[in-house]
């Protein structure tokens, strides 16, 4: 320690220093980051979806199209979630710009105040149907819950035409897989369907009816869960099953790569997801400027509602697309009386209950 | 695990109490070299846990979970499973062990081989080749159908026995390595001089082997059933809606019902739980330990 002001080296001192390096480390880390960030702010944007199939029909139709018109860069990524989103805004270090959400998620999130005003001054609103407009975001999209068939067991002509024929285990003896998220699965929907409840009927949603005849038909011991969107093309193209509730989307995309499923409109559940901003997103405005452009481009819009035969909410498209396509959209007028439309306020304001009911139910 | 450590004398050894003053003077920086390890803990390891204890106090979060029967169920769960788990893996692996320890230098390597590559394999792709293997259309179901055994596939997938099995082949390595290791440190000599003095094999195993291996047994035991109660995938992959465990729980409040107070609680309640149950467990050893000795 007495030669502390010469040069040499010894190893104490370089110990000392290497020891230290990782608090250097965290002292840089909490500057110089953010300039760089702040500069490049709505130059990208990153949008969250749920990933497979649907992330690649996004890209194609909408994000690419958006990128080149406008030079902002997208990112899209899996999984979404609203706890991811939550957990990103309490922390305040919010990754994503624009997130998909269920309309009861929706609901949920304003009520907790994580989500930005969306700006009508940049998003013309002149594209968007009347269902679609809300203060905190838009929903984009609308999709059918329908029940779906493995054509290698069960032909169309043998296909179920209701979902009393689709729990009916006497008609077909097969295990049925059924999607567990109620914020966008509708299963207890299609239970009291299949009891006979008219559409105009279901709501209030009589949860223990509904339980009560899933319990009977097709029986717990014959319903599998899947918790995710893609599942169910695995488990009825590997036979696991051989019917099973899905998307509409999801069996189109499926059917396109070759797999021989098909599904019913008939009977379907219409609902739908929004897009949001997270509260604090560092790329709010060209978050803004995507839902603008995905909103009101006709021609993206057109080739997005043609690829996944979905509809979102963008009305010039529809002029745009020919008639057997514009005909098997979930939006479509031939369809309104054949389909129910789920109630997304009943569902954001009774969903935990429902949902740790649906649970115990299983569990039990 | 103690058992297999070797001792090692230092050359030169001084009288106890004499002091080495280049030993004293080299370590009196010692804490600056621990200091990447704590800096590494502290910000990311016990920051984030403070922060979580801190939270789960919040809103009530240890009522509201307590209260939910489906919490009830999945604590039970999580005990019975991670104990039915522990209790196969460790006799399982006590056989294993036993043939690695006995093996010539071949069987030996292969053995080693087949209980490394799972351990060396994804938790996720483990549980999925389970899956295909026993679903109802799976390669064990067309093997008992083309037997004759069975006319018509029966349940092997999306139950308890499913999820034990992933299980149990997730958990076997964590058991094999320290009983193979407390194997390995018994003298040869004491199994020799027993059958010269005319003990048959299962004496042999039963008044040398298994004692001198119970430390093995019991730091296996410990290990396995901490990580049993842990498990996520297993029981979504593999269990049914009945099977959840206390992680799945936990999922269930943090992301569908987005409630990070209750999650936290849970995760408290779980550590708890484990805490009390492996202080029980060391306080039984030892206490049994202690009575061999009498």
């Amino acid at each position: 320690m007495t030669d502390s002001n010469s040069f040499h080296f010894d190893r104490r001192k370089l110990l000392k220093a290497a020891a230290l390096t990782p608090f250097a480390g965290l002292a840089l880390s909490g500057c110089g980051a953010k300039p760089a960030e702040s500069a490049a702010a709505n130059k990208t944007v990153t949008v969250t979806s749920y990933g497979g199939s649907y992330n690649d029909q996004l890209t194609q139709t909408i994000l690419d199209p958006f990128s080149k018109k406008t030079g902002i860069q997208p990112t899209l990524l899996a999984n979404t979630s609203l706890a991811a989103l939550k957990a990103q805004v309490q922390s305040g270090d919010v990754q994503w710009d624009l997130v998909e959400i269920t309309a009861p998620e929706y609901e949920t999130a304003v009520a907790e105040g994580l989500l930005e005003k969306f700006d009508y001054d940049i998003i013309s609103d002149k594209g968007l149907p009347g269902y679609a407009k809300a203060e905190y975001g838009i929903k984009y999209l609308s999709f059918l819950f329908v029940m779906a068939w493995d054509q290698k067991v069960i032909s169309d002509a043998q296909a179920p035409k209701d979902w009393a024929q689709f729990f009916d285990q006497d008609k077909y003896n097969t295990k049925r897989s059924v999607y567990n998220q109620l914020s966008d699965s509708s299963v207890l929907e299609a239970a009291l369907l299949a009891d006979g409840v008219p559409f105009d009927k279901i709501y209030p949603l009589d949860v223990d009816r509904a339980l009560r005849v899933l319990g009977h038909h097709p029986g717990k011991d014959r319903l599998l869960y899947h918790a995710a969107n893609q599942e169910p093309i695995q488990q009825l193209t590997s036979g696991e099953v051989s019917l099973s509730t899905s998307f509409n989307n999801r069996i189109n995309a499926a059917r396109t790569d070759g797999a021989k499923l098909n599904f019913s409109a008939e009977n379907a559940v219409l609902a739908g997801d929004y897009f949001v901003v997270p509260k604090g997103a560092k790329n709010k405005e060209a978050a803004f400027k995507l839902m603008n452009f995905m909103s009101n481009d006709a021609e993206a819009g057109a080739a997005f509602d043609k690829v996944t035969n979905l509809t979102l909410a963008n009305t010039p498209a529809l002029s745009k697309l020919p008639k057997e396509i514009a005909d098997t959209l979930p939006t479509s007028p031939r369809l309104a009386d054949k389909i129910l439309v789920r109630d997304d306020k009943w569902w954001s304001e009774n969903l935990k209950k429902t949902e740790q009911q649906f649970k115990l139910w299983q569990a039990s | 695990m103690t058992a297999a450590t070797l001792t090692v004398r230092p050359q030169g050894r001084r009288a106890p109490g004499e002091e080495n003053p280049k030993v004293r003077r080299r370590l009196s920086g010692w804490w600056l070299l621990l200091a990447p390890i704590l800096v590494f803990d502290v910000v990311l390891f016990l920051t984030p846990l403070g922060k979580l204890v801190a939270s789960s106090f919040a809103d009530n979060a240890y009522q509201r979970v307590l209260e939910d029967p489906l919490v009830l169920r999945s604590l039970v769960n999580t005990l019975s499973i991670s104990l039915a788990s522990t209790i196969v893996t460790v006799v399982l692996g006590y056989v294993i062990a036993l043939v690695l320890w006995r093996a010539g230098n071949v069987t030996r390597v292969i053995l080693f081989a087949v209980v490394l590559l799972p351990f060396w394999t994804g938790i996720l792709v483990k549980n999925f080749a389970w899956a295909v293997l026993l679903q109802d259309n799976g390669i064990v179901n067309a093997f008992l159908q083309g037997i004759g055994l069975t006319n018509a596939p029966i349940e092997l997938l999306h139950n308890r026995f499913a999820v034990i099995i992933g299980m149990v082949h997730c958990l076997l390595p964590y058991a094999v390595f320290p009983i193979f290791s407390s194997l390995t440190a018994i003298d040869d000599r004491l199994g020799l001089a027993a059958r010269s003095l005319g003990a048959r094999e299962g004496s042999v195993f039963r008044r040398i082997t298994l004692p001198l291996s119970a430390a093995g047994i019991s730091a296996a035991g410990l290990l396995v059933f901490i990580i049993s109660t842990g498990f996520f995938i297993t029981p979504v992959v593999m269990g049914g809606p009945g099977d959840m465990m206390i992680a799945n729980q936990i999922d269930y409040y943090a992301r569908q019902l987005t409630d990070f107070s209750g999650a936290a609680a849970l995760a408290v309640v779980l550590t708890v739980m484990v805490s009390i149950m492996v202080a029980v467990y060391q306080r039984v050893l030892k206490a049994g330990g202690q009575h061999e000795d009498n």
